[in-house]
């Protein structure tokens, strides 16, 4: 028996600590951020190359594919997407690229929790969205004829 | 793609129903780590962000339940080590296959009947549990002053009285 458990379950005999409706609510919610038929893009363990964020790239990746920088590499259905973050007066700036290039047709679209942000991708496939809340994030690649290709979830700490 | 059997095609009804039954375990659950609370909310919403990921993986819904709780933890630990300033790899990721079958026993019931085993230790376990358990974000210098013990042997009382507790416990349920 884990000891986490043995006091989770103290807390709750004591009834003093019930989970805040917020959280709840938030729980509920997280229905609407299925996609069925998705494709999940894991973690990739390779080092980032620089330029996910901008052509002159200053962001490098680090063996476990969690920069310092904040970038992040994820792969799936023949896409990789790129995405670093970073914070700034509370707010998430979430930037990127998927390789190959998707094509005109495409759409990224960056989600959190509560806010999704929908882009076109340039042509070599670069993504930028500001003013998101820190926390939880994701982006989707949605591609005409194929399913949706989605990171996995990732914390961002403000 | 989903199929016939995947848990991805649940309606939003049997959502909040797991939602109903499970949230108040997984913020106990992150909480028995001692994250703040901001901290514990973004465990909880993790572990519920990792189902909607793992939706179409999952086969066995009966497993749900101490998926969710074991996957609260993971969480928790992770947010833990970040809070510290720890670098977290995104690449330890929950395994959909692996939940926890002790994660059963997180049940306010039970709880209480934990609680009941506790009063049966002396002092100063029965204290030290006490807060350790009410006040999750307590620091043992705090803890060490209300209890009037040195704080270089909270840890190591407040292991060795969890054990004894757990023994209790364990005793009670052969």
């Amino acid at each position: 028996m884990r000891e986490e458990y043995l006091l989770a379950a103290l807390r709750m005999g004591a009834g003093t600590d019930p989970v805040p409706a917020g959280v709840s609510a938030d729980a509920r919610s997280a229905f609407g951020l299925l996609l069925p038929g998705g494709v999940p893009a894991g973690p990739v363990d390779v080092a980032v190359p620089p330029g996910a964020r901008s052509a002159d790239g200053t962001a490098h990746g680090t063996a476990d594919g969690t920069a310092d920088a904040g970038v992040r590499r994820f792969s799936a259905g023949g896409l990789v997407i790129d995405v670093e973050t970073s914070v700034s007066g509370g707010r998430m700036e979430v930037a990127g690229q998927v390789s190959p290039a998707p094509g005109p047709d495409a759409r990224v679209e960056v989600r959190t929790p509560h806010v999704g942000k929908v882009r076109v991708p340039s042509g070599d496939g670069h993504f930028a969205v500001a003013g998101l809340p820190p926390g939880w994030v994701s982006v989707v690649c949605h591609r005409p004829g194929h399913p949706p290709v989605f990171t996995r979830w990732f914390h961002v700490r403000p | 793609m989903p199929t016939d059997n995947s848990f991805a095609i649940i309606d939003q009804a049997a959502w909040e129903d797991l939602v109903a039954r499970y949230d108040g375990r997984m913020w106990a659950v992150a909480r028995a780590f001692g994250l703040s609370a901001a901290d514990a909310a973004d465990a909880v919403q993790g572990a519920w962000l990792r189902l909607v990921e793992n939706a179409d993986a999952i086969r066995d819904p009966e497993r749900i339940g101490a998926w969710l709780v074991t996957t609260t933890r993971h969480e928790a630990v992770r947010l833990g080590r970040s809070a510290r300033g720890e670098i977290v790899s995104d690449l330890d990721v929950p395994d959909t296959a692996l939940p926890d079958p002790t994660a059963a026993v997180v049940d306010a019931d039970f709880g209480r009947q934990v609680w009941r085993r506790l009063d049966l230790l002396g002092e100063p376990c029965r204290s030290l549990i006490r807060l350790y358990v009410l006040h999750p974000e307590a620091r043992y210098a705090q803890i060490a002053v209300r209890l009037d013990l040195p704080v270089g042997s909270i840890g190591p009382t407040r292991a060795r009285c969890m054990a004894r507790l757990r023994a209790l416990v364990e005793e009670e349920a052969r």
